[in-house]
């Protein structure tokens, strides 16, 4: 109560003499004036002063009328035309002058810096040459809705909302931090990527804003606990089903949703990298993967628009050309069980979803100088997907062609069962096959066809079931 | 209750300047005299020292003038007990009384005086005596006196009782002043700037800019000529005190305490201090008037004693000789006809009439309420104007004054309806709390300016919301149509004999055109744009006023689009125009202090209305037209009857220039804004202040009242437009605010403690605010339907 002072504005402690008597004396030699006394240099140093701040008050007023914050050249001009005084001409407040500070006085330490206003020396000859003379745009307007009814619509137009409280929802918004390293304090969040999710833009547009959010301490206990007890696998198999589980069924994890997308697509591209053909890499995969899993399990924690991160790592997985041979079967089963289960969660909220993967999957399976094994997670991925993925893949895209010509006539590979299974998966084979017969018209034209989208290959496989290949070709037809 | 100056100030009698000549007169007589008994007296107390000291002076002073020749002899006395000064002070104090007889009367004369003057109050006579005889001189020449005297008033203010200080506050401010101001008119510049950097961070900050403009004066002849200083110099500066206040404040000054705790008034008892707090006594004599109030202390809110200080005599316009405060003046003003302005009967009738007519045909099943809501009763508690109170007018209507009038009613019925006190009891988080602030909150269309150069000081949107103009610094007006249409003039080639009738008049419209329009004629940055509201908001208006820094208004004919009229008159640059609400006639403020009335027919003005101290910036109509208001920078705003040309109401006062001024439509209150930042709602009838209300953080530019009156909305150079509620108590938000009241960016804030900066004065009445990026917001406006529409030019964070 004493001796506050109750508004954040400061009474201006007094700067005295911010008109030097040096100037003044500067001034007067400049007039020959030689012998300026002392007492008769700092007086009029004062007036000067007080002139200038009775100029400043006035040419305040005209900034304040002009709906201005910022004293202008133009003010000034005002002012001194109201004060009758004649206004300083050559200052404009289209062209601020630049000030350049003047080259240190080695003689005279005390003059301080020195600026002077640049005049700039123009050629006339080369303005007439560029005759560059650009017209400014002018004054135009836009009209935007500040508030509906009370409430402001966010739009790019209105400034971005002030964040309130780490929701799930903006806190999913938010996209990825780079931390990776378990255990460091977490870096501000980065701005969100410029792809928003559709649905999350259809519900509440996306703030372009760095918003500095910071994890709690317990949040960042948690994180660090859960990934070191996930990674490196250790043998503490009960450890890492605690830590699943959790994932798995804990609500109020979504602040910490980014960092985990993170780590686990980083962790899955180390893996990959390094050559992957070791025990342990095969190991780390698997549990990225049960990550992946439990991530998409948790009803609370809103992944869809981290899908497009988690994505990659999915494929990465599925459809790498070298998994550690021990794990591989298993590392793309898994994934494609992963992909399916993403699928039937969040195709209907996430259109083109499924387009997408199936594509991604397609080219996986047909791609030019793809790998037996690439191919082979393809086709587990359409597989995981339905029937109607897999007949787009094989019979449509005639992947079974590409696959089959790649194998030696009469071969029995895993990847030939594969397909085999797949194409079973399209019609069942009956119980009691009967031959196509090449030479009656109809069989054989249906040869002919399974010939052209199957190859040879697979073509001579199916041909003893003619029920299975009419299933297989007819239910492909209406497509066609 | 009592104006009158306390009793300490002018002893009965024996007033300070009437005690002046007197005394020097018998001083001459008296000096050898007293020069001998003051050696007596010295050597007998064994002063050796002031005692060789005052021989010197003597002697060297032997031609001086008496009161030079007291100095030394007060100095001295200085330096003697508190029992001696007394005596001393009492000689002095007996001379007045009896100019011829010798001062220095023997001992037990002087100890019979103190005897007989013992109350504090005649020892405080005492001591106002002598300062005007020769103690002053010497007061006021040594510069440590006021140091230290301004340190011990401020300490006692300080360790004043919780419930005083409030009330002694504000005499820091005056004391300070004139401290300032004697040294740096006796030249002592470093003393000056000394005592500046000491005091003035104590000094309330309401005070700034004075501070800030004292500041800079520092030769004798700044004091001299300075206004401010002249003010502080000439005029008496009133402060308010309540009884029991006062009289600490005379005691502490008579006897060094009182009201101060014991202990901290221990500078006092030197000598040093003694001197200080006859420094003090002496602008509190000369300067300074006490407004002695009955009223008990902690009746008074703390902020209110700040408020009611300053330089009320000038400021107040004085009625009947006797300077009272503004509560005063405005009674004495009487009561004011603040109801609706009458609609002319035959007027009336023809509007009924058409509504009728109207319904018949409407499709719209509530166009048939039309005649109700044209028929509504006035307010209660307002006079109505008759006709012959409103300013002379054509007798006859024109047509265009009924579609106005239809339309008016039509908007009544069709407009929005905003009742913020929908949202007291509304928790905003529920489906039901939405709903209602949609019911309290307007809907705000923001329009933003881009590549306005060197600044865009105005805008306004015509009644009809079909124009926009917008004054520029670079000195002219452009008009925008807002329905997209082309804005044509009429060619000037052509003979007015041959216009019969409207469709030879279109052929000689321009060909072409564009939707915008650049309106050129005057000589400096245009400050303000108003439309002419003859056509409301049925017909698009057909002139437009602009004020500008040249010292002209012009009228500008929206018809032809050139400048019709240059109203010459003020003699600074004008700052704004408005018309008054039935068009014709208009008035303009101006930096020449004036604000005056003119009709458009007339190019010299019919009014002026003289009496601000400062710049008029600002001018509004009452909605009835039979009043103006006006804001200025003497921090006052004022209300004028718009005939008479007569003050009707001073509303005192802001802290700061009083930048803009709006009349709520019912016609019951004036809204203020200044540069303090604060917004305060008057209440015409009474011209007391109802509430302030605080939050935006840098101007405020423009206000606007909703339809209703219920709500404000305000737009300030932080980018942002305010809602305020008009009808709340308002007050100082507490920490721990009802759940739901403040919104931000639409969104209910559901913890709003941890968030709260802690500089946060918003008040409570505060009902929302709106960010916009980078956009002062220069204009806000409701449509006659209640939509809210703001304007501002977008600032790219390059140039600025």
């Amino acid at each position: 109560m004493s001796k506050q002072a109750p508004k954040a504005r400061n009474v201006p402690t007094k700067v005295p003499g911010i008109y030097k008597t040096d100037s003044v004396r500067d001034v007067a030699e400049s007039l020959n004036i030689t012998n300026l006394p002392d007492i008769v240099a700092s007086a009029l140093a004062s007036d000067v002063e007080y002139r200038i701040q009775q100029v400043v008050e006035e040419a305040a007023r005209f900034m304040r009328h002009a709906k201005r914050t910022t004293l202008t050249t133009g003010d000034i001009d005002q002012a001194l035309r109201v004060l009758n005084i004649e206004p300083l001409y050559g200052h404009f407040p289209y062209n601020p002058p630049t000030f350049r500070r003047a080259l240190p006085f080695p003689q005279m330490q005390s003059a301080g810096t020195v600026y002077f206003v640049e005049d700039e020396e123009i050629e006339f000859d080369r303005v007439l040459r560029e005759e560059k003379v650009t017209l400014p745009k002018g004054v135009t307007w836009t009209a935007h809705w500040l508030a509906v009814e009370g409430v402001q619509p966010l739009i790019p137009e209105n400034p971005p909302a002030i964040p309130k409280d780490i929701d799930p929802e903006s806190a999913a918004a938010k996209q990825a931090a780079p931390s990776n390293v378990p255990g460091s304090i977490f870096p501000p969040t980065p701005p969100s990527s410029d792809r928003p999710s559709p649905i999350q833009a259809a519900k509440q547009p996306q703030q372009h804003i760095a918003v500095k959010q910071v994890l709690s301490r317990e949040l960042q206990l948690y994180y660090t606990r859960l990934t070191s007890s996930l990674l490196p696998p250790t043998s503490d198999y009960a450890k890492r089903t605690a830590a699943l589980a959790s994932l798995r069924h804990d609500a109020g994890l979504s602040p910490l949703l980014p960092y985990l997308v993170r780590w686990v697509g980083q962790g899955v591209v180390d893996a990959l990298r390094s050559g992957s053909q070791s025990e342990n890499d095969g190991r780390v995969l698997e549990v990225l993967l049960d990550v992946i899993g439990a991530l998409l399990d948790n009803q609370t924690l809103g992944v869809e628009p981290y899908l497009h991160q988690l994505l990659p790592s999915i494929f990465s997985i599925l459809l790498h050309s070298a998994l550690p041979p021990s794990h591989a079967v298993q590392l793309r089963t898994t994934a494609a069980q992963i992909l399916s289960h993403l699928l039937t969660h969040y195709s209907t909220t996430y259109p083109g979803l499924s387009s997408r993967i199936v594509k991604t999957l397609i080219v996986g399976l047909i791609g030019e100088g793809k790998s037996r094994s690439t191919r082979e997670g393809a086709i587990r991925g359409l597989m995981g997907i339905g029937k109607e993925a897999v007949r787009q893949g094989l019979v449509k895209h005639q992947g079974a062609k590409i696959v089959g010509d790649e194998c030696m006539p009469g071969e029995s590979s895993p990847l030939v069962e594969l397909v085999m299974e797949a194409l079973r998966m399209i019609h069942p084979p009956s119980t009691h096959p009967t031959p196509l017969n090449p030479d009656s018209g109809g069989d054989g034209t249906i040869i002919e066809e399974l010939r052209g989208k199957l190859g040879h290959f697979f073509a001579e496989r199916v041909v003893g079931d003619s029920a299975w290949a009419r299933g297989i070709l007819s239910d492909d037809s209406p497509d066609t | 209750m009592s104006a009158a100056t306390p009793a300490a100030s002018t002893p009965d009698g024996v007033s300070p300047s009437a005690s002046n000549a007197p005394a020097t007169d018998s001083a001459k007589d008296v000096t050898s005299n007293a020069d001998q008994l003051i050696l007596e007296y010295l050597r007998a107390r064994g002063l050796k020292e002031a005692e060789k000291s005052f021989l010197e002076e003597l002697e060297r002073k032997a031609s001086a003038t008496d009161d030079k020749g007291k100095q030394p002899e007060t100095a001295a006395t200085t330096t003697i007990s508190q029992e001696e000064l007394v005596k001393q002070l009492a000689i002095f104090a007996q001379k007045p009384a009896d100019p011829t007889q010798n001062a220095l009367k023997d001992s037990s004369s002087v100890l019979q005086e103190l005897s007989s003057t013992g109350t504090p109050q005649n020892i405080q006579n005492l001591i106002s005596s002598i300062g005007q005889v020769g103690a002053e001189e010497i007061l006021s020449l040594d510069p440590t006196d006021k140091h230290e005297g301004f340190r011990e008033l401020e300490a006692w203010v300080d360790g004043s009782l919780d419930m005083y200080r409030p009330e002694f506050r504000p005499i820091l401010f005056p004391i300070f002043c004139h401290f300032y101001l004697d040294l740096v008119q006796q030249g002592l510049r470093e003393a000056a700037q000394d005592f500046y950097s000491t005091f003035s961070p104590s000094i309330s900050s309401v005070h700034y800019s004075t501070l800030n403009h004292l500041s800079t004066i520092t030769l004798p002849y700044h004091v001299q000529t300075d206004e401010v200083a002249q003010r502080f110099r000439t005029e008496k500066y009133t402060v308010r005190m309540s009884r029991s206040g006062f009289s600490l404040l005379v005691g502490w000054l008579t006897e060094g305490f009182g009201g101060e705790p014991s202990g901290s008034g221990e500078g006092f008892a030197g000598d040093k201090g003694r001197r200080g707090r006859a420094a003090v006594m002496r602008v509190v004599n000369n300067h300074l008037r006490f407004d002695v109030t009955s009223s008990p202390t902690t009746s008074v809110n703390a902020r209110a004693w700040e408020e009611s200080t300053g330089f009320l005599s000038a400021v107040v316009p004085q009625t009947n000789g006797s300077t009272t405060d503004a509560n005063a003046f405005n009674q004495s003003k009487g009561e004011l006809k603040l109801g609706p302005a009458p609609i002319p009967e035959d007027l009336r009738a023809e509007t009924e009439r058409t509504l009728q007519d109207q319904a018949m045909v409407d499709h719209d099943p509530g166009a048939r309420y039309d005649l109700h809501y044209a028929r509504q009763a006035p307010p209660p508690g307002l006079v109505a104007p008759s006709l012959s109170d409103l300013p002379p007018r054509p007798p006859m209507f024109q047509t265009v004054d009924v579609k106005r009038e239809v339309e008016k009613v039509r908007d009544m019925r069709k407009r929005i309806r905003l009742d913020p006190s929908m949202l007291n009891n509304a928790n905003a988080s529920t489906p039901q709390g939405a709903a209602s602030r949609a019911r309290a909150l307007p809907s705000i269309c923001a329009y933003t300016f881009h590549d306005v150069g060197e600044g865009i000081p105005c805008c306004e949107f015509s009644p009809d919301t079909s124009l926009l103009a917008a004054g520029f610094s670079e000195s002219y007006v452009r008009l925008w149509s807002l329905k997209g249409e082309k804005l044509k003039g009429l060619r000037s080639d052509f003979q007015s004999s041959s216009i019969r009738d409207s469709s030879s008049l279109s052929k000689i419209r321009e060909k072409g055109g564009s939707t915008t329009r650049k309106l050129i004629g005057h000589s400096g940055p245009v400050y303000s744009v108003s439309f002419d509201p003859v056509g409301g908001s049925a017909t698009p208006p057909r002139y437009l006023l602009s004020a500008s820094a040249d010292a002209t208004t012009r009228l500008w004919s929206l018809d032809t689009m050139t400048n019709v009229v240059a109203y010459r008159g003020h003699q600074n640059p004008v700052w704004d125009v408005k018309w008054s609400p039935m068009g014709i006639y208009f008035a303009t403020a101006s930096r020449d202090r004036t604000a005056r009335l003119w009709s458009t027919d007339r190019t010299s003005a019919l009014r002026i209305y003289a009496g601000h101290l400062s710049d008029v910036n600002a001018v509004a109509f009452h909605p009835n037209s039979l009043y103006l208001g006006t804001a200025s920078s003497d921090c006052t705003a004022r209300l004028w009857d718009v005939q008479r040309g007569s003050c009707v109401r001073v509303f005192y006062r802001h802290d700061d220039i009083v930048s803009t001024l709006t009349f709520s439509p019912d016609g019951r209150y004036l809204a203020t804004a200044g540069e303090d930042l604060a917004i305060r709602l008057w209440d015409l009838g009474s011209g007391k202040c109802v509430k302030k209300m605080t939050g935006h953080t840098a101007s405020i530019y423009s206000m606007a009242f909703s339809a209703e009156s219920s709500l404000l909305v305000t737009g300030s150079a932080d980018w942002t437009v305010r809602c305020w509620d008009v009808k709340g108590a308002g007050g100082p938000r507490t920490k721990s605010r009802e759940n739901g009241t403040t919104l931000t960016n639409g969104a209910t804030e559901e913890h709003p403690p941890e968030k709260e900066e802690t500089e946060s004065n918003e008040t409570t009445d505060l009902l929302a605010t709106y960010p916009t990026k980078r956009t002062p917001i220069i204009n806000v406006q409701f449509t006659p339907r209640n939509l809210c529409l703001v304007a501002g030019p977008y600032l790219s964070p390059e140039t600025r």
